[in-house]
């Protein structure tokens, strides 16, 4: 993640938590955090709570962000590895768990529109062993079809979207429930999945078996021995292949219909 | 084929249906696709590939540093020794292994077991070049509640803190100094075998001290078996004749688990060492208290054994006030005969005799010619304390490290040194684990008989970050014991300029281990000056020819 992204990144984090810019430069960034903000990423729980005992004037402290290094002023340096980038990056995914939007589109004869609801995942594969990868999958299910479409985030991307529905526009009733969608997503993961190369998970066995035929070597057939025990549950956990599905973000989307017919090939 | 299986995480679903059924309240467009973003940053595309340096910024870990971290986590599976010579940056290499680990998510609870002198700078590096969150263990409830707790191996085998540590889930642990850990029969071994090693790493820069078993050991502890049982290792590599093709096969395995750099193999311009010695000339009284112990090796045995000889030759040789301490010590024995009792006496006389230390003069001198700072080795406590009271006689402030001192002490006499004093005068113990890269010059005030120790020294200020040629000083008295040790072995063999990695092999490889205990044998049992010197001439040559061999098969690999 370049310098600049990550200024850009703070600039949107901060502006969609209505938070006040107070000064702003190439690689500097000077904001006025909310109340909510404050509790958010500041840590003083003993102020906020001190303060509503007492019924006092909230004061929600500034932060100066720097993410050019050259910038001779005092502020936090954030840079990729910075905690508080992290601390950022985890505030936004709780902050934005779920979502519910509706295409807005110019009708020039205020002319009444359908919309078709989907349900929207965002989801993380982690494959883990000794090793570790992710997969980020973006899938969407037309709750009236039962189409599924791949990368949906990124078609999303291109729609204009808005939290209240369009004054023409009225939504069509989803036919799957979103429970039950979440089930048909959940399907469409482990099908997709099943699909994927195993050689990884294939060879961690292979170097789990290993370091196992040697610890029982070692232990000779004595495996009532505590160490045995704790070695072999170490190794377990060093190599043992699995893979695990996060749901990063989701929501329901209101859509002009048209997509569901390029469904993605399951 | 097994199966793997795909857990999903249902807590999102609940808080999502939870939504629905309370229509809202929902996200803002804004932060949820930023949201996205931020996962697109940190989701890791591959199983191979290293991506702590990319979260590092303010770091430039050396090429060889960074192979060493892609090595543990791609060929060995997260479980290594770490072995690089004294001051190439093991820590570092370590901070990015744990590193990698924890942005991957694989590991999140880290046990640092170090030597107590150790603990705040390992909390300080980790916090400060890899932003990771490393608490030092003070009181009981860091166990449990910090994730990276950094404590002394002595604190944590104790109860109440060993149960508490055996409770928590460690994903990975590292030792420093793991050398300390040879004996399988101590405390400290069988406290870290029962821990839980899910990633591991020993960090040290003398892997091989001594004998074989304590290379068993040390892998045995990491990944057991991976040298065989026990019983095996003994039949297979002990007792009997040297069989190259056994000893290949050794190194193989032990290459498998350890990452060992030498300065040589770094690809880096390195300080030179300029190594100069010293040679001192007693004063008369010197001169007649050395040669009076000298002579109890014509003694009968019954009074011989009671003396250790080569010990006090070696404690006259630093300073009569450490002779002294060891003579007043056999004093307060019991079973004394009269001979023996008078003769203590007439050396104790003796050593009040002599007015001068010919070697603290020399030191003396040396030091007020040289602009910078100095440290000062020597073995003995006595001499440590005789040299800061000699040294404040003349005006030149000095600082005493000892190993016994506490962590805080410690880190608090380095920066008085660095600050406000000339000289640092250490005891061999306190070598170990704290970097004086700012100080260029080291006087070996008398020289430790294993070679090893030496590289210990000389590795406190030739490492990472030493910016000036390094000067070595070797006092030696002249026709004594000191004498034999220098220029008969340390000199003949290169040992201040050449690389201890290769000396550590080639002791291996002959049996010679235990060198202090060799040259010992010899100093005592010779019968003339010409045998001490035929003998330690032998050892030089043997030594020297493993060496050309070693460097001849080093240029083909």
């Amino acid at each position: 993640m370049h310098q600049e992204n990550i200024h850009n990144y703070l600039r949107s984090y901060f502006l969609a938590n209505d938070c006040r810019i107070l000064q702003e430069k190439p690689g500097l960034l000077n904001v006025q955090l909310t109340i909510e903000l404050d509790k958010e990423l500041m840590n003083r729980p003993f102020y906020w709570h001190y303060l509503e005992k007492t019924g006092g004037t909230p004061r929600p402290m500034t932060l100066t962000l720097i993410t050019n290094q050259n910038i001779e002023e005092n502020g936090e340096f954030v840079h990729f590895g910075a905690p508080r980038l992290h601390q950022i990056f985890s505030s936004t995914k709780k902050l934005a768990s779920s979502i519910r939007l509706y295409e807005d589109v110019q009708t020039s004869y205020q002319q009444q529109y359908p919309l078709h609801p989907w349900l929207g995942l965002n989801i993380k594969i982690s494959y883990q062993c000794d090793r570790k990868k992710h997969r980020l999958l973006s899938l969407g299910l037309h709750l009236v079809s039962g189409a599924v479409v791949d990368d949906f985030h990124n078609l999303l991307l291109k729609k204009a979207l808005t939290p209240k529905i369009p004054d023409y526009a009225f939504t069509v009733t989803p036919i799957i429930k979103p429970e039950s969608g979440l089930k048909r997503l959940e399907g469409v993961v482990e099908m997709l999945l099943a699909k994927e190369d195993v050689q990884w998970a294939e060879e961690a066995r292979l170097r789990w078996a290993s370091d196992q035929h040697l610890l029982d070597q070692f232990y000779q057939g004595n495996t009532n021995d505590q160490r045995y025990e704790v070695e072999k549950e170490a190794l377990r956990k060093q190599y043992e292949p699995t893979i695990t599905a996060e749901i990063i973000n989701g929501g329901i989307f209101h859509l002009v219909p048209g997509i569901e017919s390029q469904p993605y090939p399951t | 084929m097994l199966k793997t299986e795909l857990q999903f995480n249902q807590e999102w679903t609940n808080h999502f249906l939870k939504q629905i059924d309370e229509d809202g309240p929902w996200a803002n467009w804004e932060l949820f696709k930023l949201a996205i973003e931020a996962e697109n940053h940190r989701a890791i595309p591959s199983f191979t590939g290293l991506q702590a340096p990319s979260h590092l910024p303010h770091l430039t870990p050396h090429p060889y540093q960074l192979e060493a971290a892609r090595r543990v986590v791609e060929d060995m599976n997260g479980k290594a020794i770490l072995a690089d010579e004294v001051g190439l940056g093991k820590t570092i290499e370590a901070g990015l292994i744990i590193k990698e680990y924890m942005i991957r998510g694989l590991v999140k609870k880290v046990l640092i077991l170090v030597p107590a002198s150790l603990v705040s700078q390992w909390a300080i590096e980790l916090n400060t070049k890899f932003y990771i969150p490393a608490v030092v263990q003070r009181k009981s409830y860091v166990w449990d509640q910090c994730d990276v707790v950094v404590s002394s191996i002595d604190t944590a085998k104790r109860e109440p803190h060993r149960s508490i540590v055996y409770e928590q889930q460690y994903d990975m642990v590292i030792i420093d100094e793991a050398h300390r850990l040879k004996n399988s029969r101590t405390k400290n071994y069988e406290f870290v075998q029962h821990l839980p090693k899910k990633f591991c790493l020993l960090l040290t820069a003398t892997p091989v001290q001594n004998r074989l078993d304590e290379v068993f050991n040390l892998v045995s502890l990491l990944k057991p078996g991976h040298l065989g049982s026990f019983e095996n290792f003994e039949k297979d590599y002990k007792g009997k004749e040297k069989n190259p093709e056994d000893e290949e096969r050794l190194r193989t395995l032990i290459q498998k688990v350890m990452v060992r750099n030498r300065r040589e193999d770094t690809g880096m311009d390195w300080p030179e060492r300029i190594v100069k010695t010293i040679p001192i000339t007693f004063s008369p009284e010197e001169e007649d208290l050395y040669r009076s112990v000298e002579a109890l090796k014509k003694e009968p045995i019954s009074t011989r054994s009671q003396f250790s000889i080569i010990t006090l030759l070696r404690e006259i040789c630093s300073s009569r006030e450490a002779a002294y301490m060891t003579l007043k010590k056999m004093l307060e024995k019991e079973a004394l005969d009269e001979v023996t009792r008078a003769f203590i006496h007439s050396l104790i006389k003796k050593i009040e005799g002599v007015s001068t230390n010919s070697k603290a003069q020399k030191a003396l001198e040396l030091i007020q010619s040289i602009e910078g700072k100095v440290i000062i080795f020597t073995e003995y406590r006595a001499t440590q304390l005789y040299l800061q009271w000699f040294l404040k006689e003349h005006g030149i402030t000095s600082v005493p490290f000892r190993g016994g001192f506490k962590r805080g002490k410690k880190d608090w006499m380095r920066e008085l040194f660095k600050n406000h004093a000339k000289v640092l005068i250490a005891t061999e113990a306190g070598g170990e684990g704290i970097n004086l890269q700012f100080c260029q010059h080291v006087i070996n005030y008398d020289l430790p008989w294993n070679p090893m120790r030496i590289e210990q020294r000389i590795g406190r200020i030739h490492r990472l970050g030493q910016e000036g040629d390094v000067h070595i000083y070797n006092f030696a008295t002249k026709h004594t014991v000191e004498e034999h040790i220098l220029t008969l072995l340390y000199e003949k063999i290169q040992l201040f300029e050449s690389v201890i990695g290769q000396l550590d092999e080639i002791l291996t490889r002959l049996g010679m281990r235990d060198i202090e205990k060799h040259i010992s044998d010899i100093l005592l049992h010779s019968e003339s000056e010409g045998e001490i010197r035929i003998k330690m001439d032998n050892m030089k040559e043997l030594i020297n020819y493993q060496k050309e061999d070693s460097d001849a098969s080093r240029k083909y690999s």
